[in-house]
């Protein structure tokens, strides 16, 4: 069953290592662009209408910083026009900085059941060097806002001057205040954004200090409860995303709003990143697509393992030959022989050993072919 | 006996890398309407892309012209160019023996260069008559009175009256022309005798065969005549003569003292070497022209095809390399950890890294290239002796006696202000000091005895990087010397990896295996498991470094968008990969082989 991502390009204030599409600028657009996301809700919708949406998740920039109608609408929007399922798993991003109970309570009425929080750090200096607009007491109050709700917190490794000690600090303050999902990403500085000139100037720890900490951080979700199903994702039992394990499935999801991906139909294609052409291809009924690949059979197997092997599930053989009629370890002979020393099978699955799974890279450029 | 065209004049030029010589033949070629203006590219006679990028000369490239001098006549101009580098001697040994004369440049700049002296030395065997140019009069700090001072005090010419040009700004080239007309004098023979023919260099053509640059001593050749390779024996009909033009202009004969070629639907490109002499098939019994020394190269190396099914193009690009480079030699060779490849010998290292480039670029194949070694002499205990110039090949050190190792006779020239470092440089690669002379207040002359293997590392690039590029350096085989040497072996991941393999003294192997292993360890890439990299004398371990398995190497987020941007990543990834070779267990970057030749770390 398709997942749906609904794209909102606003926030307060860009953090430093962002390189996704958002306008702190453009807050007043946020109407019109969102009366033009309704209505590729409803085109979208009509062409796949048979299908059952199973989880929905706000994602941007900052879904939590536009008046809360506007998600309370949309969702409304996707009742109306998609077949959601018995019980979908509807997800909202939200920085603490732009919380209150009131829009809370919208979101639940909206049907949201689960919260993305971005924490990031306990560390107001390491947060104020990200760019971020909240402080740790901030999230703290939004946790307390979402007291016996199941929310997620991020949280982020590899920033200026951190250690071990700061990343203990900012796994405690998620799990003691209730998280029920921790994401640990390491920081990736992109060319273009600000932090990147810190990367380039050697400012931000290597790789093998973020290993350090993220195996530190490791042993510490584990004590807290939280277990690692993904490379960056550890959830209390039962709490594992299923809008995201739905990707690493090479499952469908349909993309909706500016920049959004999806892939649906073994087809890859992905919106405009320009705001105005956007909401111009709607108004004029159009659908904004400005890339489209059909993936071919071979790379769609590669797509398939590479994104199995990050989860712990790994790659199940069984599901392996539903897709495509054949036996993965036939179809990647040389790279399973190459690189087996590092994976681990029991029965129907093969995943990568834990210690591996960080530097994964290095075994799935064994499986591209060429 | 009918005498050569009296109005026909052969030369070549003689400079020193950067004095103009390429640019004076430009202007010359331009002057005498060889060329339009428009039509010119810069630098018409250097016609590879790597002589263009590195403004020197590899190949002889021969172009005729025709010129009307002052006393009314026209005459003919055969100017067949030169390298100027050391590594390439016997190039010009070759285009020396086709002319009756050269000319001389000389940047009025930097005066006479080391280099420069060592082609004249040859031109004067050759009794070639020598014409001094002064070039670069356009530059402020010319001083053309000293460099005419220099010529005539270091080689003994004449410079009353000499050319001074600026080759840059087309100054005075018509001087240039006057005196080749002047000085130069026409070539001799005999046009009624049978054929004798010179070959002074040829390539391979798709169409036409090989091409043979020859010089006509005696007699003619024209389309159809039967003629015969002296020293191979075989016999061709000739289907086509002509002239440089400089690109080939066929015509109906050659005469006696002329330059130009010949084809004759010659297949292969061993069977007619350079050297030879071409004769009529009529006369078989002529005696042939004087080949050339024969050359010895001095460096060798290994050359590997980076994928190993590709042999086959290797050995098809460095077959028809040989057809246009006579000094290139090769052999089959196998390596444990690179598998099918060539050993090949080369003239220095200039000439190797030549030849590699010119593999990579104009067949378009990734090679790996070991590090380059000299040829020893081994003499066994059982009281046999043989020259070895693969590490690999080296026998047991228990059978070994002694060894010895090619030794050479070099001159460095130098401004004073920097005899210091250059001493100290010659001390840190054994070199044992000779002599030294002041050839002026601003130049010194050092003698050195070096041993070859210490030469063939760094020993240019750190003395003209100790010298700000001011020294200049020639050198000559001076024999073998008994020596203290030994294999020493590197270990990956505890393998040995023949092709890393080198030979030292024995006083240097304790360093210089350090400063390889540290070398190895930055050079190759952190992978899954940590690599142990050994250095090691006859098993014995002289120095380990390690290169610490990767730690992290994973795209930390991967969703919905981030699929697509995923796989490119990791393709660029493979295509990293695809730029290594596989050693046992090991993945090693096809640069880290030329690692070896570092000493020092940059």
């Amino acid at each position: 069953m398709p997942g749906i991502y609904l794209h909102i390009p606003f926030c307060k204030h860009k953090c430093t290592y962002c390189d996704f599409t958002s306008f702190p600028d453009k807050l007043s657009f946020a109407e019109a662009y969102m009366a033009c996301l309704y209505k590729e809700i409803e085109m979208r919708g009509e062409q796949l209408k048979k299908e059952t949406i199973d989880t929905v998740y706000f994602g941007g920039g900052t879904p939590s910083v536009i008046d809360p109608s506007y998600i309370y609408g949309a969702m409304k929007q996707i009742k109306k026009c998609f077949n959601l399922s018995k019980n979908p798993e509807i997800t909202i991003e939200m920085n603490p900085g732009t919380v209150s109970e009131q829009k809370i309570a919208l979101y639940k009425k909206a049907g949201i059941n689960r919260f993305s929080v971005g924490l990031q750090t306990a560390i107001d200096e390491q947060l104020r060097d990200l760019g971020r607009i909240h402080t740790a007491h901030e999230y703290l109050y939004c946790a307390t806002l979402l007291k016996g709700e199941n929310f997620s917190a991020d949280v982020m490794l590899g920033l200026k001057g951190q250690t071990k000690e700061d990343v203990r600090k900012t796994i405690e303050l998620a799990a003691l205040s209730g998280a029920s999902h921790i994401s640990m990403y390491a920081l990736t500085p992109e060319d273009g954004t600000p932090i990147y000139t810190d990367y380039l100037n050697g400012e931000l720890p290597d790789g093998d200090e973020v290993r350090e900490l993220y195996d530190y951080g490791y042993e510490l979700l584990k004590k807290h409860g939280y277990h690692r199903y993904e490379v960056s994702n550890f959830a209390k039992k039962g709490k594992e995303s299923r809008h995201n394990l739905n990707y690493w499935r090479r499952g469908e999801y349909i993309g909706l709003g500016v920049s959004a991906s999806s892939f649906f139909y073994e087809k890859r294609f992905t919106n405009t990143f320009d705001l105005d052409e956007y909401m111009k291809c709607i108004l004029s009924g159009f659908l904004p697509v400005i890339e489209s690949e059909t993936v071919e059979k071979e790379d769609a197997k590669f797509e398939f393992v590479m994104l199995a092997l990050r989860t712990v599930y790994g790659i199940s053989s069984k599901k392996y030959k539903e897709a495509f009629g054949s036996d993965w370890r036939d179809d990647f002979k040389d790279a399973y022989q190459k690189t087996r020393e590092y994976l681990t099978e029991e029965g129907d699955i093969t995943r990568i050993k834990d210690e591996y799974l960080y530097v994964q890279n290095q075994i799935l450029t064994e499986y591209m072919n060429g | 006996m009918a005498k050569p065209n009296r109005n026909l004049r052969n030369f070549c030029i003689i400079a020193h890398i950067d004095h103009g010589k390429s640019t004076i033949a430009d202007r010359i070629m331009e002057l005498t309407g060889q060329v339009s203006k428009r039509d010119m590219e810069e630098q018409l006679l250097d016609s590879m892309d790597i002589e263009r990028e590195r403004g020197i000369t590899i190949k002889l490239a021969p172009v005729r012209m025709y010129y009307t001098a002052l006393d009314g006549q026209e005459y003919e101009f055969n100017l067949i160019d030169t390298p100027g580098h050391v590594d390439f001697t016997y190039e010009v040994s070759r285009s020396l023996a086709a002319c009756e004369g050269a000319l001389l440049v000389v940047d009025a700049t930097q005066g006479v260069e080391a280099q420069t002296l060592a082609n004249v030395y040859l031109a004067l065997e050759n009794d070639l008559e020598i014409v001094p140019v002064i070039n670069k009069i356009d530059l402020q700090s010319a001083r053309i009175e000293e460099a005419k001072q220099e010529i005539e005090e270091v080689i003994g010419l004449d410079c009353e009256g000499c050319p001074c040009v600026s080759a840059k700004e087309g100054t005075n080239i018509r001087d240039i022309l006057e005196a080749v007309v002047r000085q130069i004098p026409p070539p001799d023979g005999d046009t009624d005798a049978p054929l004798k023919a010179l070959i002074f260099d040829s390539y391979y053509d798709n169409y036409k065969g090989v091409i043979l640059f020859v010089r006509l001593k005696d007699g003619s050749v024209k389309v159809g005549d039967k003629i015969k390779a002296a020293l191979s024996e075989k016999t061709y009909d000739v289907t086509e003569v002509g002239a440089f033009a400089p690109f080939l202009q066929p015509k109906e004969s050659l005469q006696a003292g002329e330059v130009g070629y010949i084809a004759a639907s010659i297949k292969s490109i061993e069977d007619v070497a350079v050297g030879d002499t071409v004769i009529s098939a009529l006369f078989p019994d002529t005696a042939p022209l004087p080949g050339y020394k024969k050359v010895q190269p001095v460096v060798f190396c290994g050359i590997y095809p980076l994928d190993g099914s590709k042999f086959l193009d290797l050995k098809e690009a460095i077959l028809k390399l040989k057809l246009n480079d006579a000094s290139l030699i090769f052999e089959p060779d196998n390596s444990v950890a690179l598998g099918f490849g060539f050993r090949c010998g080369f003239l220095g290292l200039l000439h190797m890294e030549i030849i590699q480039e010119r593999i990579e670029r104009e067949f378009n194949l990734d090679i790996i290239t070991t590090a380059p070694s000299v040829s020893y002499l081994v003499h066994k205990t059982d009281g046999t002796q043989f020259y070895v110039d693969n590490p690999s090949h080296l026998p047991p050190i228990s059978e070994i006696d002694y060894m010895e190792e090619p030794i050479v006779k070099a001159e460095i020239y130098s401004p004073p202000d920097y005899l210091g470092s250059i001493m100290d440089l010659c001390q840190d690669k054994r070199g044992v000091f000779k002599d030294m002379t002041y050839l002026d207040a601003r130049r010194v002359k050092l003698e050195y005895r070096l041993p070859l293997n210490e030469i063939v590392y760094d020993f240019f690039d750190e003395l003209k990087s100790r010298t700000r590029g001011y020294a200049s350096f020639d050198y000559e085989i001076a024999g073998y010397e008994r020596s203290k040497l030994v294999r020493m072996d590197i270990l990956l991941n505890g393998e040995i990896c023949d092709a890393l393999s080198i030979i030292v003294h024995e006083d240097r192997a304790y360093g210089r295996g350090r400063t390889l292993c540290e070398n190895l360890r930055d050079a190759i890439p952190r992978q899954l498991f940590e690599i142990p990299v050994q250095a090691a004398i006859g098993g014995k371990i002289i120095a380990r470094e390690t290169v610490k398995a990767v730690r992290k190497d994973v795209l930390a987020k991967c969703y919905g968008g981030d699929i697509t941007r995923k796989k490119k990543l990791l393709e660029k990834q493979k295509e990293g990969k695809k730029r290594m070779r596989q050693i046992g267990t090991v993945e090693v970057p096809s640069e880290v082989f030329m690692q070896i030749l570092k000493t020092n770390k940059d």
